[in-house]
């Protein structure tokens, strides 16, 4: 599989393709706003336990999955290891000693370096949070074709300019990898060193470049090609689609479980700030349990 | 009426002082397909611009004059009304097409235009099956080939059923086979569905058969506009108009003939006339070097890429010499990138050796050069000037700026280099390369979109090169480049050489140019029927043929 098939649509699972941009945009969004409003730690790891099920039913290649691997535990990762050495909240946990405040010159400047039991807690929280999105947000990728999203965005009468330069970037998310690759060749080629001619991670920093000025010529040359076929005609009126029922009925109830979690939460929380109803004493415990 | 009638057009880009299309003066009658060139930044671009209607008045750009379509004046319409009467074609089909799979790019058009899906679902295959792609309106984008989807391009276009097809350089990227497959298809879409054309390449030798007229634009100015056979002529600075004459052209003024002409029996027939032929003269050779030093040995080369069931290089072995210009050619996917690939130390060696002066090919990688595809993708620096010293710290600022005098571009040392144009683009890389000092240079494809003063400038710095001892290997489809330029040839078809020899000898053999994938220059064909051995080049013509007595050129 090449570097650009590897961020292609075109391979999954026909009924997540065939599925409304609408219905996958707007999942996305109420998946945010609930990996937002969760803090449970078990919860989240549901909601990410979810997120990769469905990568596993859209079908997603074996080599998507590597890169999906990679990317989701380097995140999850990155923001453990950073909250343990940088949690400033109390009560903190020392667990190990990095570095002695009585060290020279680093301990006075850093006060010492510890890793912190509730920073790791709280990393993965966070962790959590960004990887169940960008495992989501990598689904929709794969499985959608740019212009399926683009009719979703103008459908919600987003102007057709905002929702054409939103959706450029997937549509050109496959060449710009299989670009990226073409750079670091190049770089290597021009490398002065016999170690970088095969080098690849000292070449990073110079990639921006050459790509940037790529894709706005490619940029240009696409939206002069649909600006041709019609697409920001002002009625814009082929594009009111049909939005099947069963897709509608879904989103509906999953904005209803939403809307629940999150009233629940408020209320949760007003609870804390003393605005409390006794009434609600079995939603408080459930948002506590749960949320 | 005519179809589009341009009078009087002059425009002014708001970041410039002068005028980019000076009183351009065209027009093309319903289903007339002409073909419009010149040399790369002579306002080509601008004009179709100007005819999609990309260049309105807000941009704050300065528009005179009038363009008609079908008799309504569009000079100041939306792109959006105009473009349901003229599809446009641009050179790369990546960056035009826009969904994933064939059938939405295809009806993109039509759902823009509210219609009912099953309308465009019958008008999807219809139009599929008018540019060769019937049955595939499920496939991926990414499953078809280069040509396929410059036709999906082009059936993206055709849904819409325009009069006039405007197509920007689309064939630049093709192989000569492409270009006759796509060149057919245009044909055909111009007789049976009357579709206007209007096509701008540089590649006018390898065009010219399917053109009746052609319109030569310098400086924003139409020089010529008339018919192709007369063309020849009054273009007189053909570098100047950045025309790539075709080969019987350049004998026709090699021979001194009455008339010029790219018609291979109208050539023959006045060389009868004109000239007196010698076909019993000592067989011709060029003057190539003596030089014989073995820079390259390769060995049993086998290379198979991941997944693949069977290699794509099948055990190759050949050498590459000092003072010496090589070119491979062949299909593609003959497995042409992929040596080249393994000579600049991009692949690792499966089986087989490389030794480069004597030494295995890994150890002195600092001493090839590898110019490929995409030279856009090898500028880095912020200047002309550091992208020449970019990583290369041996080089002087005075041999840096000495070198761009070489390159011609000495006048742009404090540009951005991403800002020049194509050609200039291209020799900022070969430069950069020179910079070093190799002893090999790779090029893969180097004349893909390249105006003929740019190609000069290129063979002119690799024949420098070549004469300074070091050695050239140059993957290309374009016989003529490879005949003008190198003195062998290697031809590569499913990963086995077929011939590797002199390329007057390789060129000359029509059945193994088409076993290749080549096209046969028809400066063979015109050889064949005058009875002459065959040539490849109109010098190599002019050794067996005497000048022309009349004269007249």
């Amino acid at each position: 599989m090449s570097v650009r098939q590897l961020w292609e649509g075109a391979d999954s699972a026909p009924w997540i393709q065939q599925l409304d941009g609408r219905t996958k945009l707007l999942t996305l969004f109420l998946f945010a706003v609930l990996s937002i409003t969760i803090d449970n730690p078990r919860s989240l790891f549901l909601l990410f336990t979810v997120s990769l099920i469905l990568h596993g039913l859209a079908g997603t290649t074996i080599h998507k999955w590597r890169v999906l691997a990679v990317l989701l535990l380097l995140g999850l990762w990155g923001s453990m290891v950073s909250q343990a050495l940088f949690y400033a909240q109390n009560p903190r946990t020392p667990l190990l000693l990095l570095i002695s405040p009585e060290v020279s010159f680093f301990g006075p400047l850093t006060g010492g370096l510890y890793i912190y039991q509730e920073g790791i807690l709280y990393g993965a929280i966070q962790g959590m949070r960004s990887v169940t999105m960008l495992s989501l947000g990598l689904l929709v990728c794969w499985s959608s074709d740019p212009r399926q999203l683009l009719q979703a965005l103008m459908s919600w009468h987003l102007s057709p300019q905002v929702a054409f330069m939103l959706v450029t970037a997937i549509r050109f998310l496959p060449v710009l990898a299989a670009e990226t690759g073409e750079v670091i060749t190049a770089l290597q080629l021009r490398s002065d060193s016999q170690q970088g001619r095969t080098a690849i991670l000292r070449h990073l920093p110079y990639i921006i470049k050459p790509l940037l000025a790529r894709c706005l010529r490619r940029s240009q040359t696409l939206a002069l090609s649909v600006v041709s076929r019609g697409f920001f005609l002002a009625n814009g009126k082929g594009r009111a689609m049909l939005w099947r029922g069963r897709e509608k009925f879904f989103c509906y109830s999953l904005i209803m479980v939403i809307t629940i979690v999150v009233s629940s939460k408020l209320v949760y929380l007003l609870s804390e700030q003393g605005l409390y109803f006794g009434a609600l004493r079995q939603i408080y415990d459930w948002t506590k349990m749960y949320l | 009426m005519s179809m589009l009638k341009i009078t009087d057009l002059s425009y002014r880009y708001q970041s410039r002082q002068q005028f980019t299309l000076h009183r351009i003066n065209l027009e093309l009658e319903p289903g007339g397909m002409l073909l419009l060139a010149g040399r790369s930044g002579c306002g080509k671009s601008t004009l179709i611009k100007a005819i999609s209607g990309l260049l309105s008045e807000q941009g704050g750009g300065e528009l005179h004059g009038h363009i008609y379509l079908q008799g309504e004046e569009i000079t100041r319409e939306s792109p959006e009304k105009i473009g349901i009467l003229v599809g446009t074609v641009y050179q790369s089909p990546d960056d035009q097409l826009f969904a994933m799979n064939v059938a939405d790019e295809v009806g993109f058009a039509l759902e823009n235009q509210g219609l009912a899906p099953d309308f465009i679902q019958q008008q999807v295959r219809e139009t599929l099956a008018l540019v060769g792609l019937a049955g595939m309106e499920g496939y991926g984008i990414h499953q078809l080939s280069g040509g396929q989807r410059q036709r999906l391009a082009l059936a993206s276009i055709l849904i819409t059923k325009p009069k006039l097809l405007i197509l920007d350089e689309p064939v630049s990227q093709m192989n000569p086979q492409g270009v006759q497959q796509f060149m057919q298809l245009l044909l055909r879409l111009n007789q049976q569905e009357q579709l206007g054309i209007l096509m701008i390449e540089h590649r006018v030798n390898e065009l010219a058969g399917y053109f009746q007229r052609l319109a030569v634009m310098q400086e924003g100015r139409i020089v010529y506009d008339g018919p192709m056979e007369e063309a020849w002529s009054p273009v007189e600075d053909v570098a100047l108009s950045g025309l790539r004459e075709p080969q019987n052209v350049k004998l026709c003024r090699l021979l001194g003939l009455s008339r010029l002409s790219f018609q291979e029996q109208v050539v023959e027939e006045l060389v009868r006339r004109e000239c007196q032929l010698k076909p019993q003269t000592k067989a011709f050779h060029l003057q190539t070097s003596t030089r014989q030093e073995v820079l390259v040995e390769a060995k049993d080369l086998v290379y198979t890429y991941p997944g693949a069931a069977a290699p794509t290089l099948r055990g190759l072995s050949f050498s590459l010499y000092a003072g010496q210009i090589t070119a491979l050619m062949g299909f593609n996917g003959a497995g042409k990138s992929t040596l080249l690939d393994l000579l600049g130390g991009l692949n690792k060696l499966q089986q087989g050796q490389i030794f480069l002066g004597g030494k295995p090919l890994h150890d002195c990688l600092g001493q090839v050069g590898y110019l490929r595809q995409e030279p856009d993708l090898m500028l880095l620096a912020d200047t002309v000037l550091e992208e020449i010293a970019w990583k290369n710290k041996s080089l002087s600022r005075s041999e840096a700026e000495s070198l761009l005098q070489r390159l011609n571009l000495q006048e742009y040392a404090e540009d951005f280099p991403l800002g020049l144009s194509k050609g200039q683009r291209l020799r900022l890389v070969l430069g950069a390369m020179l910079a070093k000092r190799p002893r090999l240079i790779l090029l893969d494809e180097p004349t893909t979109g390249q105006d003929e003063a740019s190609l000069t400038e290129i063979k002119n710095l690799l024949l420098d090169f070549q004469k300074q001892g070091g050695s050239v290997f140059i993957c290309t489809h374009d016989v003529e480049l490879a005949a003008e330029i190198s003195s062998r040839v290697l031809l590569l078809q499913q990963g086995r050489f077929i011939a590797d020899g002199p390329t007057r000898q390789v060129l000359g053999q029509k059945e193994l140019l088409q076993r290749g994938g080549l096209v046969v220059p028809s400066l063979v064909r015109v050889c064949e029927a005058l009875g002459l051995p065959p040539c490849i080049t109109a010098e190599e013509v002019g050794h067996y043929v005497s000048a022309s007595v009349m004269g007249g050129c």
